[in-house]
């Protein structure tokens, strides 16, 4: 008995030592060192990166070979818990992966200021603004993303329309649907909003076509006006829409990921606000339609005045950890992983458009290369200028725009309040 | 001293960071990080519609707490009754309990899709498609209907342990005297199994408030418009995804005020039900 009473004790003061041993030194559990960076993301583990992440691993080892650079990836559906944990400790990882927009703004207050690091960098990359807050890069764009509408070619020749020349009106799109639906029974847009994202590609696929210029830059300067008509236009849209059985039925149990890809993947809608990058892109959708079927279109003009532009930003990038022991070391390491040659071997195998703007993209088929010409001309999207609490409420609100138990103008309401809170 | 390494143990990995805790969600987030900010955190959450809609699933489940019982009590009974094949569903009862909530989500995930097999089924025999998961009204019903799906073999099991102390003599009694089914069942196997019923309400009750967020996860994320959050869902959208850690806190503080009063509510009905015998 005795002696089982000593093993506990023993044990207790283990646990005790334990804690405070790292109580007593800070930086033992932080990622890295002099000698040592760590990374993390949700991108490294996948198949498409691997000759990605070892260019850039070999740019980085030419400029410090005796530094070693150690990979987590993280699953992307916890990064971010994961990450916002590591913060609040202080301790985390010295370079990170981030989408652009609301989830690197909310977290600037832990990342490295990178401007006098990345001067040459500036030309050649595009998508900063989506990696910067008041005017500060915090992190790097690796890919840019943004939402494009794609359109089924195979569907338009069926329903005896010319898919070399989609609508570039609202009405004439609407035309187009009822023919598409009454001739192959497919719907007009393949919509999935169980997680509240179908209204942010909406928001940003159409608002080109409906906002002035003027409405669309101060939107994204920060100066939004909730009340305008043309926002006003784009949410009564969304609910026209749905009830109009323009959108496959069951939106709000559908799935974005990977759901509403499949349904325009298997012919089943005729167009779907997509991406640019990673998944439900150019390049997914030409391996089930083939290449030859996959178009992409303008956003359709709802505004005469209006001037429809590709919405993209940055996708995602990499930044530095305020609390890295060498900025400078992990500042080298963000460059190496946005460097020419890795960028490209990363649009090569994972069909990304990267960031990097002198990668030549004319081979890649007539979609990429509709997205890649228009990206001069593109805006940033609208959505990505939003809060991640606006943007949550945005889901939950847009679902209940489709079942009805809420008006456009109350939502708007809604948003407007939430928009100037945060 | 001999129980001070228990002590030890639990006040420091339990009560030091639950203090922690609580300390924390009296502090701000974001600009305010840090900042003592009083009670603002618990005014946010009774201001947040989704945090009310929350704490109002706990009642939901809460009220739904005695269908989760009856369901495995009377299969138990049946099965104790030996009713034709009782062998063969006494282990097909039990074989959902034995899967993982994300696995169980992602199956009824499919059958549960608009055009999934059950409306399709539904469709077949004349009745409108529902949308089960996205149907504000229907969603949480949905959800716990498949957790209860999921977890009820277990309560089973300790029902039919129950079965097993109940004198069978009584039941042939009550038979010989000409008791119908149902009036067995009401006046003889029920009293019979009052302790075990109870035991039953107790731990099904711990389920439903402690393991849901598995399937919310993977089946409805909380949504359409909100209808399906509890409050542990709550607590890891804000400081995950919101990056609100100290409001997180302050959620996990009101829900370990309502989890203790739960518990020790729990605990009153189990010694009452000690005492009786």
């Amino acid at each position: 008995m005795k002696q089982r009473t000593l093993t506990a004790a023993a044990m207790a003061a283990a646990l005790a030592l334990a804690g405070c041993g790292s109580a007593a030194q800070p930086d033992s559990d932080s990622g890295g060192s002099e000698d040592k960076l760590v990374v993390w993301d949700w991108k490294s583990g996948d198949e498409n990166a691997v000759s990605y992440i070892e260019l850039a691993k070999a740019d980085f080892a030419e400029k410090h070979p005796d530094v070693e650079v150690e990979f987590v990836a993280q699953p992307f559906d916890q990064y971010y818990n994961l990450l916002g944990t590591a913060i609040q400790s202080g301790e985390g990882p010295d370079v990170m992966m981030f989408n652009g927009g609301g989830q690197l703004r909310d977290r600037t207050d832990a990342l490295l200021p990178l401007d006098d690091y990345i001067a040459e960098d500036r030309e050649r990359l595009a998508g900063w603004e989506a990696f910067s807050a008041d005017g500060t890069a915090y992190a790097a764009p690796v890919t840019l993303q943004g939402h494009p509408i794609y359109y089924n070619k195979d569907l338009y020749e069926q329903a005896g329309l010319d898919p070399e020349a989609p609508a570039a009106t609202w009405d004439d799109l609407a035309d187009d649907c009822g023919a598409v639906t009454e001739e192959t029974g497919a719907n007009c847009f393949a919509q999935g909003n169980k997680e509240g994202y179908g209204i942010q590609f909406w928001l940003s696929g159409l608002g080109s076509g409906v906002l002035t210029d003027a409405e669309y830059e101060a939107w994204i300067a920060g100066d939004r006006d909730w009340s305008a008509p043309g926002v006003k236009r784009v949410f009564e849209l969304w609910q026209e829409s749905g009830d109009a059985g323009l959108f496959n039925d069951g939106a709000n149990s559908t799935a974005m990921f990977n759901d509403m890809f499949a349904v325009f993947e298997a012919g089943e809608a005729a167009h779907v606000i997509g991406l640019m990058s990673d998944v439900g892109h150019w390049k997914d959708f030409s391996e089930f339609l083939g290449a030859e079927n996959v178009g992409v279109m303008e956003a359709p003009l709802v505004n005469p005045e209006s001037a429809p532009s590709l919405p993209y930003d940055g996708g995602i990038g990499y930044g530095a950890a305020e609390w890295t022991a060498d900025p400078e070391l992990a500042a080298d390491l963000v460059r190496s992983l946005t460097s020419t040659a890795a960028l490209e071997a990363f649009y090569a195998d994972a069909g990304a458009i990267a960031s990097d703007t002198t990668i030549d993209a004319s081979d890649a088929g007539p979609a990429a290369s509709a997205i890649v010409s228009r990206i001069p001309d593109g805006e940033p999207a609208l959505h990505v200028a939003l809060s991640s609490e606006t943007l949550e409420l945005m889901g939950r609100l847009s679902q209940q725009l489709l079942s009805g138990s809420v008006t456009v103008d109350e939502a708007l309401d809604q948003l407007a309040e939430s928009d100037q809170a945060g | 001293m001999l129980v001070a390494p228990a002590v030890l143990i639990i006040a420091g990995l339990r009560l030091y960071p639950l203090a922690l805790g609580v300390n924390f969600s009296f502090t701000g987030d974001g600009d305010r990080n840090g900042q003592a900010v009083g009670l603002d955190n618990y005014a946010v959450l009774l201001d947040d519609p989704l945090f009310r809609e929350a704490m109002g699933n706990v009642w939901l489940l809460v009220l739904l707490l005695p269908v989760a019982v009856a369901i495995p009590g009377m299969l138990a009974t049946f099965i104790y009754l030996r009713v034709p094949g009782h062998r063969f569903y006494r282990s097909v009862y039990f074989f959902p309990a034995v899967l993982s909530p994300v696995i169980v989500g992602a199956i009824f995930n499919l059958l549960l899709a608009y055009d999934g097999t059950v409306n399709t089924v539904l469709g077949a025999i004349g009745l409108g498609p529902v949308d089960w998961l996205g149907d504000p009204d229907v969603a949480m019903f949905a959800v716990v209907g498949v957790h209860v799906w999921a977890t009820f073999g277990m309560a089973l099991v300790v029902f039919l342990a129950g079965f097993s102390t109940l004198d069978s003599a009584l039941i042939d009694a009550a038979r010989i005297d000409g008791a119908s089914l149902s009036q067995v069942i009401r006046h003889v196997i029920v009293p019979g199994l009052s302790r075990t019923i109870q035991f039953v309400f107790v731990t099904t009750m711990i389920g439903m408030l402690t393991s849901m967020f598995g399937l919310l996860y993977v089946m409805t994320g909380g949504g359409p418009e909100g209808s399906t959050y509890l409050p542990e869902y709550y607590i890891w959208i804000q400081q995950g995804q919101m990056n609100r850690p100290a409001l997180a806190s302050a959620a996990s503080t009101v829900l370990f005020g309502v989890m203790l009063v739960v518990g020790l509510a729990q605990i009153a009905v189990l010694r009452r039900a000690g005492r009786e015998d």
